[in-house]
């Protein structure tokens, strides 16, 4: 019988912003169905004052980081130390600690598949996230490879940087505005980005998704409010099944490598197709 | 009507009830009744036995009550409409090459709710099991409804009937008992078959390829392989067949360690060493060098006009042509589908090997058939689950 209730350890360099919000209800709801609680290290709530990460991760029975809260050498170190340990939305390469991750190519596929073979699109651009970062990568591989498979050229003029940042995005997109750059649909490798993006072409008076078709990768409500058409996972459900990822390594089960959840194309504003 | 699978057999009570039981659930699952009535009608079943069998399925929640019909022609009660409960179960299946092992968490309609995937580095017999294991260990964590079994696809040689995998060189596999050791693992029956008839499987149940009855599915990849699907059912004989000599071998100049071999014209290795002497003969401004070469990229520069990416396209349909054209006039299939990294080459290397088979058998022949190329990279995992759907539900 085991009396003191069992404890999971969330490691997050936020818990407010939507997407760590949303992973943590997810973590949430399953660690209360299954009888355990959670304790949370969010050590970067004021960015400009960041804390050190202080979960002693001895006490816990288990380990909980969100997208890239920790660096690779301590997830590493949790790993060996034998405390059961989970990610999501990261992944260290070439190591088998366990993961729950969103399916970047997929995503991508219906996305390009919605773009250009339903909405007949033609002339793209890609908002670059950091090629340096899994998801930034890996998306901007898959768009290389859904391009061609449409036979559409890929000079390197289209893909702009965006670096996950609103403003490094909407730069990118004015820039090319002032250059008369002609395109009718911009592939945002987040929806931040593209919601940026959108708000630039808007601003110009083009009309969406008549003129310029925007989309983006992932979701949350400010996307929803913006009309944004994109690709996600249920992020809530992304919580909740780390959660049970985690819990059941803490109670005996051998688990290593990475889970890939499917993601959902969400058409907010349909395209005429042409 | 749905017709019984092996109406000639005799049976015993209990198989008598299983194949009963069967045939209702696959009329539901297929659109073709809704209701008891109906059932006893497209089954051939005595009402009381239909009723019997619902109320069983409905208890084990693979069956709902779905309301109330429209009543008959002739007025009278408004029938209890019964509907297929997809998400009453989980499945797996898991896909495993030289390199990785890959399973799907799927409900019985075939989506997939979350995959799992281990890289194997080079892993040989026990090991590979245990990176199986690695892979079901994480599924199992993600279950949503009860699990109701496990298919795997493996390459090489396999006894499906007893699950066994009688030989898989590069994994060290020799008879090893994989349905076995994983059942006694995990307690739910295992499902053991290779994986190009399950790729044909999977393209048959899941695929978009509409009415038939058999299909072959050509796997293009690393090697060559045939996967059919005989009278709705994975024929157990489907595998790599790139060790047979192709009878037409003036094409192209072979590999000096080719001895004809079909793996040696179509398989990757050669395929890549094929395009970077083409790219040297021709010129090319669309391909990149062999290391990041892909099957995409030929297509594309193909469809872009790229010399060296059409004359391999010619060349590959031309010796592709031998394998349609057996298969064809040995089989004569319903459909042909072209499958694996190869499929990404796209419609024209299809078009032109359609023409090209044309030559080699009767045209009247080819005409019988349909084609088309399957691109899901999924076709492995989704076979592997049907087949377990086939096995254990006699669905699909």
């Amino acid at each position: 019988m085991n009396a003191k209730p069992r404890t999971l350890g969330i490691i997050t360099n936020n818990q407010h912003n939507v997407f760590q919000r949303n992973v943590l209800a997810g973590v949430r709801e399953v660690a209360a169905q299954r009888g355990y609680t959670v304790a949370i290290d969010s050590y970067a709530e004021d960015p400009a004052r960041p804390q050190p990460i202080t979960l002693d991760y001895h006490a816990v029975d288990g380990v909980l980081v969100i997208a890239n809260a920790a660096p690779n050498d301590l997830l590493q170190a949790i790993y060996e130390s034998g405390t059961p340990i989970s990610l999501v939305s990261h992944h260290v390469p070439g190591s088998s600690i366990p993961a729950v991750i969103t399916d970047n190519a997929q995503g991508i596929t219906e996305m390009v598949r919605y773009v250009v073979g339903e909405c007949g699109r033609r002339s793209l651009i890609f908002v670059r996230g950091l090629p340096d970062q899994r998801d930034g990568f890996e998306r901007e591989n898959a768009f290389r490879r859904e391009l061609m498979r449409y036979n559409l050229p890929l000079p390197d003029d289209r893909f702009v940087p965006g670096d996950f940042s609103p403003t490094v995005a909407a730069r990118s997109i004015q820039r090319l505005l002032d250059n008369g750059t002609a395109f009718d649909a911009i592939v945002s490798a987040d929806y931040l980005m593209g919601i940026a993006a959108a708000e630039t072409l808007r601003a110009t008076g083009l009309r969406l998704p008549d003129d310029v078709l925007v989309v983006g990768f992932g979701d949350a409500p400010e996307a929803e409010a913006a009309g944004l058409t994109t690709v996600a996972a249920d992020v809530v459900e992304q919580g909740r099944r780390a959660a049970r990822q985690l819990i059941s390594q803490i109670e005996g089960q051998r688990i290593s490598g990475v889970t890939v959840l499917s993601v959902r194309l969400i058409v907010r504003a349909p395209c005429d197709p042409r | 009507m749905v017709k019984a699978r092996h109406p000639s057999d005799k049976a015993t009570h209990s198989q008598l009830k299983r194949h009963n039981r069967e045939l209702v659930l696959r009329a539901i699952y297929h659109g073709i009744a809704d209701n008891r009535a109906a059932l006893a009608q497209e089954t051939g079943l005595a009402k009381p036995t239909v009723s019997e069998l619902v109320a069983e399925l409905i208890d084990e929640g693979l069956l709902a009550e779905n309301g109330h019909g429209p009543s008959g022609e002739g007025g009278g009660k408004r029938p209890r409409l019964v509907k297929f409960v997809p998400t009453a179960r989980n499945v797996i299946g898991i896909s495993l090459s030289e390199e990785r092992a890959e399973g799907a968490l799927a409900f019985l309609d075939g989506r997939i709710v979350a995959r799992h995937q281990v890289e194997l580095h080079g892993a040989q017999g026990d090991d590979v099991i245990a990176r199986l294991a690695d892979v079901i260990n994480g599924l199992l964590a993600q279950l949503d409804a009860p699990l109701l079994c496990i298919g795997i696809g493996v390459p090489g040689v396999v006894n499906s009937d007893r699950g066994i995998v009688s030989h898989t060189a590069r994994l060290g596999w020799y008879n090893v008992p994989l349905a076995s050791i994983l059942s006694e693992l995990y307690s739910v029956p295992v499902y053991v078959a290779n994986n190009t008839e399950l790729a044909a499987l999977g393209q048959f149940v899941f695929g978009p390829a509409g009415e038939m009855d058999s299909l072959a599915t050509v796997l293009v990849g690393g090697g060559v392989g045939v996967g059919m699907v005989v009278n709705g059912t994975a024929y157990h004989g489907g595998r790599e067949i790139g060790y047979l000599r192709v009878a037409d071998q003036s094409l192209v100049d072979a590999p000096p360690d080719s001895e004809g071999r079909l793996e040696t014209f179509l398989g990757w290795h050669y395929v890549r060493q094929r395009a970077a002497a083409l790219c040297r003969a021709y010129g090319s401004d669309l391909l990149p060098g062999p290391d990041e070469l892909t099957y995409l990229h030929l297509g594309y520069a193909a469809a872009n006009g790229d010399p060296a990416a059409l004359a391999l396209q010619d060349e590959l349909s031309r010796y592709l042509a031998q394998v349609f054209a057996w298969i064809i006039g040995l089989l004569r299939p319903d459909h042909i589908s072209l499958a694996g990294p190869m499929a990404d080459y796209g419609e024209p290397l299809l078009a032109q090997t359609i023409a090209y088979t044309q030559e080699l058998i009767l045209p009247d022949l080819v005409e019988e058939v349909t084609f088309s190329l399957a691109e899901s990279a999924n076709l492995i995992l989704m076979g592997a689950i049907a087949q377990a759907l086939q096995y254990e539900l006699g669905l699909a």
